[in-house]
C-alpha cells in the first residue's frame, strides 16, 4: 500500500503518515499545488498552471506521470495520464526569445498552434509582422501582455528572451552571526535558476532575507515594491543590518520621502497615485536600469501594478508572498506577470523545523444579547457584518483575553475603528489606525517591542509586513468579511519564534450564529488548510 | 437423414438442389448454419431449400457475411464464364505469375462458398449461384467491384456485322462472314497473350497510357465525336467497344490481358494483423493492465450507482416520443462530471442492465427499477459482472445519441431507435481481436478497423452507402461506416467500463468473453435460451472471481480532520458510505472519496433521524483518530439549533389567560375527541374545526368566543346563508297555451301536406312496377331516372313524390312539383312545406309519381 491516491477530479491524496510520504511529496511538489494540509491526509492538485511551472522548472511529462504511477495506491486514470501528458505539451509549443534582427520574435514548434493563436483577437495587436512560417516578431513592449494572453488562450509561452543585466551595484549578504536557513537559500536558488518568480513562504519565515538573497545574487540596483511605509522603513532596516548595503545606498520612495538610489523602496500607495489620469510616479520605474525587482506581498499586487510590470519583463522579478490566494482569483496573472512559483513551504514543515513558532487558534464564540439579535435580524444587510462583529459581547470576551494573558504582549486586532477605540479605551491601551502617523506608529512599535507597552490595539494597518517578534497572543475582533489571506498575516503576526519556545496564541472572537461565524469560517480555510486546527469554544466558559 | 441425392457420385450435378442432394448430413447441417434464416420456415424438401437458397435476399445476405478473400473470390467466379473450372479460377486470383499465398488461401475461399451453397459443382465445373452471378457481375449501370468491364461477346451484341468485319480486319484477323465466329476469334485473340503482346506492341505510346487509365476500372470512358488518334486506334481494333455513342469500354479479355489474368489489383487472401498498439504511457504490463481497468471498474460502478442514486426518488420525465430530453443528459453528466457521450453510455448501461427504466405512470418518469435494489446487495465485483454481461449482450448502441435519424431528428438517450444488430456481434468480435493479442497489449486501432472491415467487406460498404473500391488506401481513408464506428465505440466503451486497460483487455475482460466466445460460435445455431443464459452467468461468474481480488477490500474506517473533512482512503462498505454521505458532503470522488462537513450536512443527518449523540457515537467508531474538536463542535451546534422551531398543524386553538381553566378542559374526557394538545401554557391546539370547537365548548358549559384571523372576536350573529342569484321557476299549466289562428292556419297546412305526402297513391315506375316502396320507406330510383321524372314533371306541372336526404344526414318524404331542372337542382313547389324550395339532385334519393287523382 502507497501513500498517495489519485482521484479522477485531479485531487492528489496524500498520507503524511506514511513512511514514503516524504518521498512522494518531493516527487509531486513539483507540478502539484499543495492545496490543504490538515493532520492526516494533504491534498495537492494538478493543475494546468502546475503543470506548465513544472515544466518551465524543467521537468517532463513522463516526470509526472512515473511520480504519479510510482506513488499511487490504486490504478490511475488512464485519462488523466493522459491528460497531464497533453497539458504538458501544451508549453513550450511557443517561445518568446531575441532574434538579432527582429528584436523579439515569438516561434512556435507547431505550426498550426501558431496560427491558432495568431487568429486570436487578442493577439493580432500585440504581435508584428510574420517573420516566416513559424514565427512572428512581437513587440518588446507587449512581453508581458503576450505572455498573459497566450497563458489565458491555453499555450503558455516559454519566455527565454532572457533578462537585462540591469546596472551593476556591488550587494553582499553580511552574514555575521547569521546565517541564510536552509530554506531561504532554496528558495533564493529556485528564483535565480528560473530568472523571475514568486517565493511562498509563512508570515515570519523570514521572506525579507530571501530577498536580500536574491539581490546579493543579482548584485545589481534594486527596486523593492511594498505595501506601505512601515514596512519600507523595515526593509531598509534590515537590510542594512543584513547586507553590505549603507543607509545612504537605500532609498525610500513614498508618499512622503521621494529618494531614487541603488536600492529603491516604493510603496503600492505611491505608485497607483493617479492625478488627472495618469501615474505621475511610474518613470520610478524607468529612472534606473534596474537588475532585478522586488515585490513583497505579492498576493496584495494592484491592478495597475500588475499593468506596469508587464512592460517589465526584461528585468528578473521577484514575489514574495505568504499567502498565494487571492480573493480576486489573479493568480494566473501572478504567474504570467511575476513568474511561476518557485519555492514552496508548507507553514507546518517550517514550523516542525523551529523557524516559526507553534501556534493555538482558539475561535471564541460569543452570543448576542437578546436586543442585539433582534436588531441584528432587523439590520439592512450592507450593515448585518459590522452589527454583529462589533457586538458589546466582543468587548468583554477581549477583556476576559487579555486580563488571562496578563504579562504577554498582546496584539488586538480588528475592522472597524469605532470599535478598536473603544477596545483601547477599555484596555487602557494605545490604538494604531490609519490616521496615527507614520512617527506615532514606529514609536508604538518601537514601545511595543521594548515591552514598555504590552497590549496594543491595531487596525488593518498591520495586517502586514509589521515586525513584532515579541507579540505572542493576537485577538481578532473583526476584519475585512472572508478575507483568508488577512487572517494568514494576522496569525503571521505572532509567528516569530519565541526566545523561550512557548507556542504563540491566536484568538478569533465571533458572534455565533451571524454572518460574522460565516465569514469566519471562510476565513479560517487557508490556515485550516496549511493544519491549523481551530479550536472552538464558548464565550460562556472564557467569562465564568 | 439419409443421402438423398439420386444423382450418381462422380458424375456432376446439373442443379443446385442435385449438388445439395449429394452433400451429407453434416454438410447441410454446416450451409444451414452458415445460412439460418434458409431454416424459417424449415423447407419442405431440398429443392425448396436449393430455391430458397437461390432468393436474393437470401444470397444478399451470405455476400454480406462473407470476408473480403471469399468475396473477392465470388467476384472472381462473377467475372469467369460459367462453369469455369478451378484452375481458371486461380488464375483470375493469381495471375499469370502465380501467388503462392493466393493459392494456398484459395482452397479454403472456395469451400466456404461451397458450404454456404453460394458455389457448387465440382471442380472441373464451378458454379456461382446465378442470382450471386446477377449481384457480382459486372453491368454498365453497376459496375463490378473487380473493376472489369463486359466481355467482348457481351459488348459486341448490338453491333452490325459491318462494324465487327472492320475490327476483325484491323486486329489482323482473317476475315470472315458469321458474326459470331468473327467475335470468337477476337475472343481468341484477346486471350491470347503472345499474340495480344504482338498487337499491342504495334500500339502508339498514347493508346497504352488510355489503356492503362481504364484497366484497373471504371472500365468505361468518355469520348467525343471526333476522337482523338489513338483512341481510334484502339477502338478500331476493338480493344475499346462502344457501350453508348458517349462511352467506350475495355472489354473484359483486354483488361484481364493488361492485368496479367488478375480479377482483382490486390487480392487479400489473409486477414490483415491486428498489430498492438506503439507503447503509449507506462508500457503495458498485464498486472498494471488488470490493475487499471479493475480501478476502472469501480468507477463504472460508481458512476452507474450515483446516477441511479440522484434518481432515487424518481428521476426525470419521459419524452413523449421517448427517452431522456437533452436537458436531463446534461443534468446528469453534471451531477457525474463527466461528458454527455458519457453519461448517455451510463445510462444506457443501466437501462440495459434493467436497473434503470420508466416507470408507465400516466406522468411518465424514469426511476430505479426493483432489480436495481437487488444489484446494490451484490458485491462489487458481482455488481461489475452483471454489468459488463448486459453491455455485452445489448443491442443499445449510445454511442449514437445526439446524431440525427433518417427524418433528421436526433436520437435521444434511453429513446427508440438506438438498437443495431450489428453492435453485439461488432463488440463481441473487436473484444476477440483483443483476445488474440498476448496479454497487456493494446490494439493499434487503424489495424484492428482494417481486420473487421476484411471480415466483413460488404456490411461495412453498405452500411455507409459507398461502393466497395479495391483500394486500400482509399478504404481506410473512406467514410467511417458503422461497423467502424460501433468498434470505436466499443474500444471507448470498454475502457470506461474497466473491461480493457490502458487499451488492452483485462483478465476479468477475457474471463467475461471466454464464454461467450463459445456462445457466439454456436449463435448461428439456434441454442436454447436458458443454455444461453447459463453459459453467460458462468461467464459472469468466473469474471466476477477474477475480478475480486484486483478491487480494493472496502473499508469500515474513515480520517477525520480538523478543516471538517473526512478521507475513505478507499471505497467504503456500503452501510458506512450511506450514512456518510448524508452526514457530510462529498467533496472528491475517485480512489478515495472525500468528505466535508457542513451545518447542512449535519442538519441533514439530523433531519434523517439521528441524534447528536448517534453521530458523536457513529464518527468515533469508524475513525482511527480521535474526532476533532471542531467536529464535535459543529455537530453540538447544529443539534444545538436544531428543532428550535416546531412546525405542525392544527384546525384550530383555543387560548385562554387562565392557565387552570385549560387545565380543566384538558381533563374533561369529552373534550377528547376534540384532540385538543396543550402548546403553550395558555394555548391549546385542537384537531376539531373552530365552529365544532365551539359547539363542543358551549356543551361543555364554557362560553367560548370565536377569534378572527387578526384576533379581535367575532359577534355571533345568525348566520345567513344566500344561494347565487337564482330565476323563478316557470308555471306549468295543465296544458299548452291556446294557438292563435295564424299558428292554427300553418298547422292545418303543414298537417295536410304531411297527409298528403304519407297517403298519396303512388303510380308505379315504369321500369320497375315492382318495386313499390313500402309506406314509410324512402323511394328509390337510380339518378338517371330521378332525373327523367322530375324532368317529365317539370314538363307536365304534376306532383311527384321523392325522398330527401337534408345536410345532416336526415331522410325526410316530401311532394313537390318541380318547376325547374337545371345544374343539378330541382326547384319546385313544397306541398310538405308549402314554400318554393330548391333540392339538389343528389340528395334526392328517389322519385315517385302520385296517382293522378292527387294532385
Amino acid at each position: 500500500m502507497s501513500c498517495l491516491i489519485v482521484q479522477s477530479d485531479k485531487t492528489l491524496l496524500l498520507e503524511v503518515d506514511h513512511e514514503l510520504a516524504g518521498a512522494c511529496r518531493r516527487a509531486i511538489a513539483p507540478f502539484a499545488e499543495l492545496e490543504r494540509a490538515p493532520e492526516h491526509i494533504h491534498t495537492y492538485r494538478i493543475t494546468p498552471l502546475g503543470l506548465w511551472n513544472a515544466r518551465a522548472a524543467g521537468h517532463d511529462a513522463e516526470q509526472v506521470v512515473d511520480a504519479l504511477v510510482e506513488f499511487s495506491r490504486y490504478p490511475v486514470p488512464h485519462a488523466l495520464l493522459v491528460d497531464v501528458a497533453e497539458t504538458m505539451a501544451r508549453y513550450g509549443r511557443l517561445t518568446l526569445s531575441k532574434h538579432p534582427t527582429h528584436g523579439l520574435v515569438l516561434t512556435s514548434t507547431d505550426r498550426p498552434v501558431l496560427e491558432e493563436i495568431l487568429r486570436s483577437k487578442r493577439v493580432q495587436p500585440l504581435v508584428g509582422e510574420r517573420i516566416d512560417a513559424d514565427s512572428v516578431a512581437v513587440h518588446p513592449s507587449e512581453r508581458g501582455q503576450i505572455k498573459q494572453t497566450l497563458l489565458k488562450l491555453g499555450w503558455p509561452a516559454e519566455d527565454l528572451a532572457g533578462y537585462v543585466d540591469g546596472e551593476a551595484h556591488p550587494i553582499e549578504l553580511d552574514e555575521t552571526g547569521w546565517a541564510l536557513r536552509p530554506y531561504q537559500k532554496q528558495a533564493v536558488e529556485g528564483f535565480w535558476h528560473g530568472g523571475s518568480g514568486v517565493v511562498v513562504l509563512p508570515c515570519g519565515a523570514g521572506k525579507t532575507l530571501v530577498g536580500a538573497g536574491a539581490m546579493a545574487q543579482a548584485k545589481a540596483t534594486t527596486l523593492i515594491l511594498v505595501t506601505n511605509t512601515v514596512s519600507a522603513r523595515q526593509w531598509k532596516h534590515e537590510l542594512v543590518k543584513r547586507t553590505s548595503l549603507t543607509e545612504e545606498e537605500i532609498g525610500e520612495y513614498s508618499g512622503t520621502r521621494k529618494e531614487i538610489r541603488p536600492v529603491t523602496i516604493a510603496t503600492y500607495q505611491v505608485l497607483t497615485t493617479k492625478r488627472k489620469g495618469i501615474y505621475p510616479h511610474l518613470e520610478l520605474f524607468d529612472s534606473r536600469d534596474w537588475g532585478l525587482i522586488l515585490y513583497d506581498e505579492v498576493h496584495l499586487l494592484p491592478a495597475p501594478v500588475f499593468k506596469f510590470t508587464a512592460d517589465l519583463q526584461a528585468r528578473r522579478r521577484l514575489g514574495l508572498t505568504a499567502t498565494l490566494v487571492r480573493e480576486d482569483g489573479r493568480e494566473s496573472d501572478v504567474f504570467s506577470l511575476i513568474g511561476p512559483k518557485r519555492f514552496d513551504a508548507p507553514w507546518k514543515e517550517i514550523e516542525a523545523q523551529g523557524y516559526i513558532a507553534p501556534a493555538d487558534c482558539v475561535e471564541v464564540r460569543v452570543n448576542l444579547t437578546d436586543a442585539e439579535r433582534l436588531a441584528y435580524a432587523t439590520a439592512e444587510t450592507e450593515e448585518k457584518y459590522r452589527f454583529c462583529a462589533t457586538t458589546a459581547t466582543k468587548r468583554k470576551v477581549t477583556e476576559a483575553l487579555v486580563a488571562k494573558h496578563k504579562g504577554e504582549q498582546t496584539l488586538v486586532i480588528g475592522q472597524y475603528i469605532d470599535q478598536l477605540d473603544e477596545l483601547g479605551e477599555h484596555l487602557d491601551a494605545p490604538v494604531i489606525k490609519g490616521e496615527t502617523s507614520n512617527a506615532q506608529r514606529e514609536k508604538l512599535f518601537e514601545a511595543f517591542r521594548q515591552g514598555e507597552i504590552s497590549v496594543l490595539v491595531v487596525s488593518k494597518v498591520a495586517n502586514f509586513s509589521i515586525d513584532l517578534p515579541e507579540a505572542t497572543v493576537a485577538i481578532q475582533v473583526s476584519g475585512t468579511f472572508g478575507s483568508r489571506q488577512e487572517e494568514a498575516q494576522r496569525l503571521g503576526r505572532v509567528l516569530r519564534p519565541k526566545a523561550d519556545g512557548h507556542e504563540a496564541r491566536f484568538y478569533s472572537v465571533v458572534a455565533r450564529d451571524t454572518i460574522d461565524q460565516d465569514f469566519a469560517a471562510h476565513r479560517q480555510r487557508f490556515l485550516a488548510e496549511q493544519g491549523y486546527a481551530y479550536r472552538i469554544m464558548d464565550a460562556d466558559e472564557l467569562l465564568s | 437423414m439419409g443421402r438423398m441425392g439420386t444423382t450418381p457420385e462422380g458424375s456432376s450435378p446439373r442443379t443446385l438442389a442435385e449438388a445439395l442432394r449429394s452433400r451429407d448430413d453434416g454438410e447441410l447441417a454446416a450451409l444451414l448454419r452458415a445460412r439460418p434464416d434458409l431454416l424459417s420456415p424449415v423447407p419442405s424438401d431440398l429443392s425448396q431449400l436449393a430455391t430458397r437458397a437461390g432468393t436474393r435476399a437470401s444470397v444478399v445476405r451470405a455476400l454480406e457475411r462473407l470476408d473480403r478473400f471469399a468475396l473477392q473470390t465470388a467476384e472472381a467466379l462473377a467475372v469467369a464464364p460459367d462453369l469455369a473450372p478451378y484452375d481458371a479460377l486461380v488464375a483470375l486470383m493469381a495471375g499469370d505469375d502465380g501467388d503462392e499465398v493466393v493459392e494456398a488461401a484459395l482452397p479454403r475461399a472456395v469451400a466456404l462458398l461451397r458450404t454456404q451453397a453460394l458455389v457448387w459443382g465440382g471442380d472441373d465445373r464451378l458454379r456461382l449461384v446465378r442470382t450471386a452471378r446477377e449481384l457480382l457481375a459486372p453491368s454498365p449501370s453497376r459496375p463490378s467491384p473487380t473493376g472489369l468491364g463486359p466481355t467482348v461477346g457481351e459488348s459486341t451484341s448490338g453491333m452490325s456485322p459491318g462494324r465487327i468485319q472492320q475490327i476483325i480486319t484491323a486486329a489482323g484477323l482473317t476475315t470472315t462472314h458469321d458474326p459470331v465466329s468473327a467475335v470468337a476469334g477476337l475472343t481468341a485473340l484477346f486471350t491470347d497473350r503472345d499474340r495480344m503482346a504482338a498487337l499491342l506492341d504495334t500500339a502508339p505510346s498514347e493508346a497504352l497510357t488510355v489503356l492503362d487509365r481504364l484497366v484497373w476500372g471504371p472500365p468505361y470512358g468518355e469520348v467525343t465525336s471526333n476522337p482523338t488518334p489513338p483512341v481510334r486506334w484502339l477502338r478500331d481494333r476493338g480493344l475499346l467497344l462502344p457501350a453508348s455513342p458517349r462511352t467506350v469500354v475495355l472489354p473484359r479479355e483486354v483488361a484481364l490481358h493488361l492485368r496479367a489474368g488478375r480479377a482483382h489489383r490486390v487480392p487479400e487472401p489473409v486477414p490483415p494483423a491486428v498489430r498492438a498498439a506503439p507503447s503509449a504511457l507506462g508500457e503495458g504490463r498485464p498486472q498494471l493492465v488488470d490493475a487499471t481497468a479493475a480501478g476502472q471498474a469501480l468507477t463504472a460502478l460508481t458512476a452507474v450507482e450515483d446516477l441511479l442514486q440522484d434518481w432515487h426518488e424518481g428521476g426525470p420525465a419521459v419524452l413523449r416520443a421517448g427517452g431522456l430530453s437533452v436537458r436531463d443528459l446534461k443534468r446528469a453528466a453534471m451531477a457525474l462530471d463527466t461528458t454527455e457521450a458519457m453519461a448517455a453510455f451510463w445510462l444506457e448501461l443501466a437501462y440495459a442492465a434493467g436497473l434503470l427504466a420508466s416507470d408507465g405512470e400516466t406522468d411518465e418518469r424514469y426511476a430505479p427499477t426493483p432489480a436495481y435494489d437487488e444489484w446494490l446487495t451484490l458485491p462489487s465485483a458481482g455488481r461489475w459482472a452483471q454489468l459488463a454481461q448486459a453491455w455485452l449482450t445489448s443491442t443499445r448502441t449510445s454511442g449514437l445519441v445526439g446524431s440525427l435519424d433518417g427524418k433528421g431528428r436526433s436520437y435521444s438517450v434511453l429513446g427508440p431507435g438506438l438498437d443495431r444488430s450489428a453492435t453485439v456481434e461488432t463488440r463481441l468480435r473487436v473484444l476477440e481481436l483483443l483476445a488474440e493479442l498476448p496479454e497487456g497489449t493494446a490494439a493499434a486501432q487503424d489495424t484492428l478497423l482494417a481486420r473487421l472491415r476484411w471480415e466483413r467487406p460488404l456490411q461495412a460498404a453498405t452500411a455507409a452507402n459507398t461502393i466497395t473500391s479495391n483500394n486500400p488506401a482509399d478504404r481506410a481513408s473512406g467514410p467511417i461506416d458503422l461497423r467502424s464506428r460501433i468498434a470505436a465505440w466499443t474500444l471507448a466503451e470498454a475502457e470506461s467500463m474497466g473491461v480493457t486497460g490502458r487499451g488492452a483487455l483485462a483478465s476479468h475482460g477475457r474471463a467475461l468473453l471466454g464464454a461467450s466466445a463459445a456462445e457466439h460460435s454456436g449463435a448461428t445455431q439456434p441454442t436454447h435460451q436458458a443454455e444461453v443464459a447459463a453459459v453467460s452467468a458462468e461467464a459472469a461468474r468466473k469474471a466476477a472471481a477474477v475480478l475480486t481480488p484486483l478491487l480494493p477490500e472496502p473499508l469500515d474506517h474513515v480520517l477525520l480532520q480538523a478543516d471538517l473533512t473526512a478521507v475513505a482512503p478507499g471505497p467504503l462498505k456500503r452501510p458506512l458510505a450511506e450514512t456518510l454521505s448524508v452526514l457530510a458532503d462529498v467533496e472528491s470522488k475517485g480512489g478515495a472519496t472525500v468528505y466535508r462537513f457542513t451545518p447542512g450536512s449535519v442538519r441533514r443527518a439530523l433531519d434523517a433521524g439521528r441524534s447528536a449523540s448517534d453521530l458523536h457515537a457513529f464518527l468515533a467508531a469508524h475513525s482511527r483518530t480521535p474526532v476533532p474538536q471542531p467536529l464535535s463542535y459543529l455537530i453540538d451546534d447544529v443539534a444545538r439549533r436544531h428543532g428550535h422551531l416546531r412546525v405542525g398543524t392544527a384546525s384550530a386553538y383555543v387560548r385562554c389567560d387562565d392557565e387552570a381553566l385549560l387545565d380543566e378542559i384538558l381533563a374533561d374526557r369529552r373534550s377528547q375527541p376534540l384532540g385538543l394538545r396543550r402548546i403553550a401554557p395558555t394555548v391549546l391546539a385542537a384537531q376539531a374545526e373552530a365552529p365544532v370547537l365551539l359547539d363542543a365548548l358551549r356543551t361543555l358549559g364554557y362560553a367560548p368566543a370565536a377569534e378572527s384571523s387578526e384576533g379581535a372576536v367575532l359577534i355571533a350573529r345568525a348566520h345567513a346563508r344566500r344561494t347565487p342569484p337564482r330565476t323563478p321557476p316557470a308555471p306549468v299549466p295543465d296544458g299548452p297555451p291556446v294557438p292563435n289562428t295564424t299558428l292554427l292556419t300553418a298547422a292545418v297546412k303543414a298537417i295536410r301536406a304531411g297527409d298528403l305526402a304519407s297517403t298519396v297513391a303512388l303510380k308505379p315506375t315504369p321500369s320497375e312496377p315492382a318495386q313499390q316502396p313500402a309506406s314509410g320507406e324512402l323511394p328509390r330510383s337510380t339518378p338517371a331516372e330521378t332525373l327523367a321524372t322530375v324532368q317529365a314533371a317539370a314538363m307536365t306541372g304534376s306532383v311527384v313524390w321523392i325522398g330527401y336526404v337534408n345536410a345532416e344526414g336526415s331522410a325526410s318524404q316530401r311532394v313537390i312539383a318541380p318547376v325547374r331542372v337545371e345544374g343539378g337542382f330541382v326547384t319546385a313547389y313544397d306541398h310538405t312545406a308549402d314554400e318554393v324550395r330548391t333540392y339538389p339532385l343528389h340528395r334526392i334519393t328517389g322519385v315517385a309519381e302520385l296517382a293522378d287523382d292527387v294532385s
